[in-house]
């Protein structure tokens, strides 16, 4: 019943979502705004697994981001490939990068983990503004948007296409999260969140999850990266820096960490937040900063998870505990007819 | 030693300049209940640990079922068929009873690692078996429960389940009465009994209350600061004059 009712609040919000770019207009607010929005809820997903579902802090998140932008970008201005082949090109940059760090990540938990993400995510910061040559350093890299060539879809990528590119985008990325989270996978990380050391009393390598949790965070990531390069046809090192990861995680907390939507309420919040209060005063930051602040004081789980929480609270199960002597009298002997088989 | 399914062979283990264990050695027989026991500090624990792979021996050799198993990773041991349960319930407290037990069943089954879900038979034969691990500790009521929100001595018992639920051979079991109202241990007592005597399992546990040991275990070894002090059987344990002195009250005694 309730498992219902989410996937039909998720089908109504992708319909609306469809609309994005004639809802947008009519509140001038404009179309590549909005696939800036669903394409950093594509990245804050990727962080939502292993923050809100594994209970790992990935703090350096914004390199893979950076990285799926570097590698979209490297790949259309040296070897001309097309628009998707240069999203596919973001992606693995970014599992290159996970596979390169994930090794020293896996060692370490909790905060140690996160400051290890974070320096790990200021080296390739670092790459990116000192290795000049390849990325155009501190200037940044601009480079064209390739046409798109897919079924009856051929030709030049205007804003209203790359919303609906990265619409599509998401909306195969929100149901593959959806997937995964309901999977013994999924379920496995939420109890690696819960007591890791007893997931492996269980017999199951938490390292081999954790390993595969950072790949898939990385696949959001690149993907979110690489259209955000293809949008904005540009990449710069900022898009690596711990302040772009700290930005992915305070979504994530907004919204909601560890349910499936509260990224998206998040960077709809910080995206369009950033871009209303931005036009009304210059001091945007602090308007924000006073928003989040209130937030976490009257959400604590983020907005998703609290009203979840609240509708929980209203069918809470009766109480009762002691299990009659009977019942186990009953299943024992079960138990042993069972044996006697 | 051929029936035997856990032997450990003078392991030990130092903290710092602490001699936690020293050189102790332990068989336990294939189908039995062992009970290892001693005054705080007799290094128990840290024994257990070394069994379980918590941590690894400074020296001897762990053998589980013929296999030499003194470094090997805690998670291939339980593959192998050891579970353990610890002192204070290592369980997922915001998980409910069923999901509790959901995460060692799919393990056992080898789908613990699919980001599909299986089929809608694999899931009905995990959710019976999930039933079955309620039926066995009776808490078949409580499986929508939140685990945290249930009462210590059921935490202990879908800790016992989640331990079955991997399907194994020996179960070590840190402490199981510890923190435990009478009547919770009464409980815990039947479980253990009936793991040894329905499902035929091995079972080592670490006790402190000496009426759980004496009803319970076939064979006991007695460690006092991080020796072997004695073995035997609850008889010549309760008969020992060393034991005696360093560790058993008169009561106890008179009570065997």
């Amino acid at each position: 019943m309730n498992q219902n009712r989410g996937i039909f609040a998720g089908l109504a919000v992708l319909v609306v979502l469809a609309f994005g770019p004639a809802i947008g207009g009519r509140m001038n607010i404009d179309t590549s705004f909005l696939a800036e929005v669903l394409l950093t809820a594509i990245a804050a997903m990727g962080v939502n697994l292993l923050l809100g579902y594994t209970g790992l802090p990935i703090f350096g998140n914004a390199a893979l981001f950076g990285l799926g932008a570097y590698g979209a970008g490297l790949s259309i201005k040296n070897w001309h490939v097309g628009f998707l082949v240069s999203i596919l090109l973001g992606i693995a940059a970014a599992l290159v990068g996970a596979l390169i760090i994930a090794p020293f990540l896996l060692r370490r938990r909790n905060i140690y983990f996160g400051l290890l993400s974070l320096a790990f995510g200021q080296v390739f910061y670092f790459i990116a503004y000192r290795y000049s040559d390849l990325t155009g350093g501190e200037d940044g890299m601009s480079f064209a948007r390739p046409p798109l060539n897919l079924g009856p879809i051929h030709g030049t990528v205007s804003d209203t296409l790359m919303y609906y590119v990265t619409y599509a985008l998401f909306v195969v990325a929100t149901v593959a999260f959806w997937l995964i989270v309901r999977s013994p996978f999924g379920r496995t990380l939420v109890a690696i969140k819960q007591n890791e050391l007893r997931v492996r009393y269980l017999g199951l390598n938490a390292d081999r999850f954790i390993l595969v949790g950072i790949l898939i965070a990385a696949v959001y990531a690149g993907l979110a990266g690489a259209l955000y390069g293809l949008l904005l046809r540009f990449a710069f090192p900022l898009l690596l820096d711990w302040h772009q990861s700290g930005n992915f995680i305070l979504m994530t907390m907004l919204g909601g960490a560890g349910t499936i939507f509260g990224p998206l309420v998040g960077a709809i919040i910080f995206v369009i937040g950033k871009d209303v209060i931005s036009t009304i005063t210059p001091a945007w930051e602090i308007v924000l900063g006073a928003f989040f602040i209130a937030c976490v004081l009257g959400f604590p789980k983020g907005i998703l998870g609290s009203i979840g929480a609240a509708l929980n609270r209203g069918r809470a199960e009766p109480e009762e505990e002691l299990v009659p002597a009977v019942a186990i009298d009953q299943a024992r002997a079960k138990i042993q007819s069972d044996s006697v088989q | 030693m051929s029936d035997a399914l856990l032997i450990a062979d003078a392991v030990s283990k130092k903290f710092g300049g602490v001699q936690a264990v020293d050189r102790v050695s332990i068989e336990v027989a294939s189908g039995s209940i062992h009970a290892v026991i001693g005054p705080n500090g007799a290094g128990k624990t840290t024994f257990f640990n070394t069994l379980s792979g918590f941590f690894f021996p400074d020296s001897g050799t762990v053998w589980f079922d013929g296999v030499d198993i003194t470094n090997e990773t805690n998670w291939r041991r339980i593959k192998r068929g050891m579970s353990r349960t610890f002192q204070t319930p290592s369980i997922f407290p915001e998980l409910s009873v069923y999901e509790n037990l959901l995460i060692g069943t799919q393990a056992k089954r080898g789908v613990a690692f699919r980001l599909n879900s299986p089929s809608a038979k694999a899931r009905g034969e995990i959710d019976a078996r999930v039933d079955e691990l309620l039926g066995f500790v009776g808490l078949a009521a409580a499986k929508s429960r939140t685990v945290s929100e249930l009462s210590h001595g059921s935490q202990r018992l879908v800790e016992i389940a989640m331990s079955l639920s991997t399907e194994p051979k020996l179960v070590l079991l840190d402490e199981p009465m510890a923190g435990l109202a009478e009547a919770e241990t009464d409980r815990v007592i039947a479980v253990i009994r009936d793991l040894h005597e329905r499902l035929g399992l091995t079972v080592v546990f670490v006790e402190h209350n000496m009426r759980v040991v004496l009803s319970l275990a076939h064979r006991i070894t007695v460690l006092d600061r991080g020796r072997l002090l004695a073995e035997g059987t609850p008889a010549e344990i309760a008969a020992d004059e060393a034991v005696r002195d360093a560790y058993l009250g008169k009561e106890v005694i008179d009570h065997v």
